[in-house]
């Protein structure tokens, strides 16, 4: 094979930007305990520019992480309480009829969807057509409303949150809409000691003050700095052959996947992986992509583009559960060792 | 993999060694395998129906070695692309991506690598498959061969001649046979075979003696030539010994004796510096052989030809120390048709075994082995005493009874006649006695 000539980043490109994006991190430790792997997640997908859903049971902490986030960003940051009445202009502003020197005319107002980290609270509580107005914004990052297109500001973030367990006055995200989330992070409860901490750093659970780490410029330098990091071809073909496997009908779908899938992740989800691996392994100061990296990314990345059937949901099988069963069976390596060797143990 | 650090290379270079090995060991075993099945199948049949294959079939042991052929063919079309080993050494190193990214950018890495465990190899489960085909074709060997009942002709065909291969046999091992009298001896044998195969009947035996009868004649004649040739050297070198020039004549019938044993081949394997004395091959083919004049010459002659006599002359001696005479049937070799031999020669007569008793032998009576109850002893008047009780007629003849005068003076129903040295008597048997004899000796109710 001949190695193309390809830009690497330099050793102090690769560190710098691990400093900056550590502080970050260091950071939003500071303010959610114990949750180290889920703000892995969340600042991976942050760096590819990916939209995250949060789910977990309330008093977690999924909000808090969005609010630290964006002042630690000092990006503008626009909250929506997702609620059953929420309409969609709501959410994407709407044209106002005004007077203006002597004429009536109609005024585009924006909504909080034009700002650069948006917190889309409890999102499930709205009604899907609401939901849909998220979708143009969330894929193309621009809103269209009589007629005309506006960009949304760059960067921009939807950082979304939603309850597992209440079903009552919730609406269940459509497949397009989930699928326009890079990841989905699962929060689950914390640790006896992490507990006890808390318990001893926060009188009233205040989130401890935070001072904004990195400017625009530098989240943009970070940006670029993310896109740089090289994705070896052997590395692509995994995550190729983890997203084709999702789909109960190809021949190296696993047994969990042809049992319990019922469509498997689209393209999207490849996309996703690559992306949120690019940015976990600048995160932890790497120029290249590797195997480890995307199977760290993949459970976060493809579990919710999984639509089950319902003998999944019999079983106790969930989209975690199916893709750690994926991971399991699909190897890294295409080509792997012949059946006469085996990997040395230890 | 020019790519990589020098200090990764020897070890990609090992792991692309250890693959090449892993992936040989993959295929070649299924190969082998099959090989040996295939072979342990055909000798299996060669056991069961093809018995002139039974020669060839050790050879099935290279199966496995055949197999390496497709197997390193497919060896060399599926063996790992550097890429396919950098990514394989990427994985086992932990999948960091570093390898695969020098590997593929070709720039310097800003970090250490790790460094990757070695892959083991795990060959038994495939080779145990080669092993058990293995003695799969073991066991296809040891199994008897079958060979298949030839019909009653062909055997005895075989047998007529069998001898006179193994005396054709003998007498080439002991050098006593020129290739061109060999050659005649095998298509006399072949033609014999063949007659027999087509009229089996007392002429083919006859052929065989015959043929060998010329055999021994013409060993005989061979014996003669060198008998012949060692008491003319013997002579010769004594008139040389005792400083007696050899006269013409002793010379004369020194070189006959020597065109003797050229005529019969006995100098075909002579060596060279003895040929070339008796003036060469051409001159011993053509039966014209020179006495060399010169007395050096003629002394080393009398010591080569010496040699080469006792040298022959104890091949004969070994044909004579074979048990038999070649192609001769010899009844001591056998001993279970020694009739003077044996416990079962030796019994009483009528006690059963493969002969019933010797010839000589006294007759016994009351031992036989047909019923007792069949025959029931009655006493019988006289056989010669007619008495009109006796008489039953034999037969009817039409026209007037002739008058047989040998009888009509025969008061006791026995008359002698003959002439001088024979003697020959006839009795007349009353129907009673006659019935009681024929019933004695009919068997048919017996059996």
């Amino acid at each position: 094979m001949t190695p193309e000539a390809r830009t690497l980043l330099t050793q102090d490109e690769v560190t710098a930007a691990q400093n900056q994006i550590g502080k970050l991190v260091h950071q939003l430790r500071r303010v959610i305990l114990g949750k180290e792997a889920m703000i892995d997640e969340v600042v991976a997908a942050l760096l590819a520019r990916g939209h995250v859903l949060l789910e977990g049971l309330p008093g977690l902490g999924k909000t808090e992480l969005v609010k630290a986030l964006s002042r630690l960003l000092s990006l503008e940051f626009r909250r929506i309480q997702f609620t059953p009445d929420l309409l969609p202009t709501d959410i994407t502003g709407s044209h106002i009829l005004q007077e203006r020197e002597g004429r009536k005319e109609f005024t585009f107002h924006p909504g909080p969807v034009f700002t650069n980290l948006l917190l889309a609270d409890e999102i499930n509580r709205a009604s899907p057509k609401t939901q849909a107005a998220l979708l143009e914004a969330m894929q193309e990052r621009r809103v269209t409303t009589f007629g005309e297109t506006r960009p949304l500001p760059d960067p921009f973030f939807v950082l979304a949150t939603q309850n597992p367990i209440e079903l009552e006055g919730t609406y269940p995200l459509p497949e397009a809409q989930l699928d326009r989330f890079m990841v989905k992070v699962d929060i689950i409860g914390v640790d006896q000691p992490v507990l006890e901490e808390i318990l001893m750093t926060r009188v009233h659970g205040e989130a401890p003050h935070l001072e904004p780490v990195l400017n625009l410029s530098e989240l943009h330098n970070l940006f670029r700095a993310t896109d740089a990091v090289h994705l070896p071809r052997a590395v692509a073909n995994f995550i190729s052959r983890l997203v084709a496997a999702t789909h109960p009908r190809t021949k190296s779908a696993p047994e969990a996947v042809s049992n319990f899938v019922k469509y498997g992740s689209s393209p999207r989800g490849a996309i996703a992986i690559g992306a949120a691996a690019r940015g976990l392994a600048l995160l932890r100061g790497k120029p290249n992509v590797g195997f480890d990296e995307v199977r760290r990314v993949a459970v976060a990345a493809l579990a919710h583009r999984l639509v089950l059937d319902y003998s999944a949901k019999l079983e106790g099988w969930d989209g975690h559960r199916v893709i750690h069963a994926l991971l399991d069976a699909v190897p890294d390596v295409e080509r792997g060792l012949p059946q006469t060797m085996e990997a040395a143990k230890g | 993999m020019t790519n990589l650090p020098a200090s990764i290379r020897p070890l990609l270079r090992r792991l692309q060694r250890r693959l090449t090995v892993g992936l040989f060991l993959e295929i070649w075993p299924r190969w082998a395998t099959g090989s040996l099945l295939v072979a342990g199948t055909l000798a299996l049949l060669a056991r069961i129906f093809f018995a002139s294959a039974a020669s060839i079939l050790p050879w099935l042991w290279i199966a496995p070695l055949l197999a390496l052929l497709p197997a390193l063919i497919l060896c060399a079309r599926h063996a790992y692309r550097p890429a396919e080993i950098a990514a394989l050494a990427d994985s086992l190193g932990g999948g960091h991506g570093t390898l695969l990214t020098i590997f593929e950018t070709g720039a310097a890495h800003p970090f250490t690598m790790s460094q990757f465990r070695m892959p083991r190899l795990r060959p038994w489960r495939k080779l145990s498959a080669v092993l058990a085909a293995a003695g799969f074709l073991v066991v296809a060997l040891l199994v008897p061969q079958r060979i298949p009942a030839a019909d009653g002709r062909t055997v005895l065909a075989n047998d007529v001649v069998a001898d006179l291969k193994t005396a054709v046999e003998e007498l080439k091992s002991e050098e006593l046979l020129t290739p061109e009298e060999e050659k005649n001896l095998a298509e006399e044998i072949e033609r014999i075979r063949k007659d027999a195969l087509n009229r089996m009947d007392s002429s083919s035996w006859e052929a065989a003696d015959a043929l060998r009868e010329k055999m021994a004649a013409g060993l005989s004649q061979k014996e003669d030539a060198l008998n012949w040739a060692a008491e003319s050297l013997a002579r010769y070198a004594a008139a040389a010994q005792a400083g007696i020039p050899p006269t013409s004549a002793q010379s004369e019938e020194l070189a006959d004796a020597i065109a003797k044993l050229a005529e019969n081949g006995l100098l075909s394997d002579a060596p060279s510096d003895l040929q070339k004395l008796l003036g060469g091959k051409d001159a011993l083919a053509g039966g014209n052989v020179k006495l060399p004049k010169d007395p050096e010459a003629l002394r080393r002659l009398a010591a080569s030809l010496a040699q080469h006599l006792g040298d022959r002359s104890a091949r004969f001696g070994n044909i004579r120390r074979l048990p038999r005479e070649p192609g001769r049937f010899n009844p001591s070799e056998f001993g279970e048709f020694n009739y003077e031999q044996g416990p079962e020669g030796n019994g009483p007569p009528g006690s059963g075994g493969i002969n019933r008793g010797r010839g000589d032998a006294e007759l016994t009576w009351g031992d036989e082995s047909l019923p007792f109850d069949r025959f029931k002893s009655a006493a019988l008047p006289p056989g010669s005493v007619r008495s009109p009780d006796d008489w039953s007629p034999v037969t009817v003849l039409p026209g007037a009874p002739q008058e047989a005068p040998e009888l009509s003076g025969a008061s006791s129903g026995m008359q002698f006649s003959g002439t001088a040295g024979q003697t020959a008597w006839r009795r007349t048997l009353s129907p009673r006695h006659y019935s009681a004899v024929k019933r004695y000796f009919d068997n048919s109710k017996s059996r």
